[in-house]
């Protein structure tokens, strides 16, 4: 195994450990690499001589379990370091930012199912109308707008579809991003 | 050696090592690595785990060929922290030894 090699199956393996701390990681193996590779010893050798990357990432891992745990036991840190960054930021950012945009898109969802009612309703008076033979002089241009309309309500009902997929997707990711961010801070040293 | 055994005492070794002066990884891996029977790789964990725990800080050094060194240094709590601890281990190696040790064992039992 090269160093790249090393290298990568050590990241794939270090999983879901927070970035700031794969990054750290990776940067102490390079550094190591090539302090070996400066001594004339071949990127095979080095990489054998670290031992296998899955022990070494299991390693950093029970590492980062007691780390955690150490750091939820005093509640008073909750707010400082780069962890206690993390947490004053997603409260300002979600206090200025984050809810705002969420309620402007659920908004703009509610008006645009609020405008299909309208259209729907629209839609049923003028066949209504038309049934009962009182807009009859009008039927070409009236046909036409129920068309147009018709329309209109399609590709509403396209919009709300896909406009609540992507707010459900998104409103999820968010909260996964605000908890790893509050849990982890936001990758810095 | 078993390697759980070890586990626990490789944090209190890196402390040692860092005693005699900061270090940089590699360095430590190697020190590590020639006295007690473990790959290169160990020092990276317990060396963030110390970090961590502020027994040690780190720093960035220029060395003459090459990118930065990352250095280690022992701060004050990781000299109370490995006196404290140096002085249990070999008080329980003492211990340890009293019992596995045939001889005095058997010698220090006939005696009682």
């Amino acid at each position: 195994m090269n160093k790249s090699e090393y290298i990568k199956k050590l990241t794939s393996e270090l999983g879901h450990m927070p970035y700031g701390d794969v990054k750290d990681i990776i940067q102490s193996m390079e550094e190591h690499f090539d302090e070996g590779i400066g001594e004339g010893r071949s990127e095979e050798e080095i990489a054998a001589s670290l031992g296998s990357p899955e022990e070494l990432a299991v390693e950093f891992k029970d590492g980062a379990k007691f780390k955690q745990v150490m750091k939820k036991r005093k509640l008073s840190d909750n707010f400082k370091g780069p962890d206690g960054r993390g947490r004053i930021f997603v409260i300002i950012f979600n206090l200025f930012v984050g809810i705002e945009m969420w309620l402007v898109l659920l908004a703009a969802i509610i008006a645009a199912a609020c405008i299909l009612a309208v259209d729907l309703a629209a839609i049923g008076m003028i066949i209504t109308g038309l049934v009962t033979g009182i807009l009859s002089e009008f039927m070409l241009p009236f046909i036409f707008l129920i068309l147009t309309l018709i329309c209109v309500a399609v590709f509403l009902v396209a919009i709300l579809i896909l406009g609540i997929k992507y707010y459900v997707r998104g409103l999820k990711n968010y909260i996964r991003w605000n908890k790893n961010v509050w849990h982890y801070g936001l990758g810095e040293e | 050696m078993n390697s759980q055994i070890k586990k626990g005492i490789l944090d209190l070794c890196v402390l040692a090592l860092l005693e005699k002066g900061d270090s940089y990884g590699y360095d430590l891996a190697g020190s590590l690595a020639r006295t007690v029977e473990v790959a290169d790789g160990t020092v990276y964990p317990i060396l963030r785990k110390l970090a961590s725990d502020g027994v040690v800080s780190t720093y960035l050094q220029e060395s003459q060929n090459g990118p930065p060194r990352k250095y280690y240094h022992l701060t004050d709590a990781g000299h109370k922290k490995l006196d404290a601890e140096r002085e249990e281990w070999i008080k329980f190696c003492g211990e340890v030894n009293g019992i596995l040790d045939k001889e005095n064992g058997g010698k220090a039992d006939e005696q009682e």
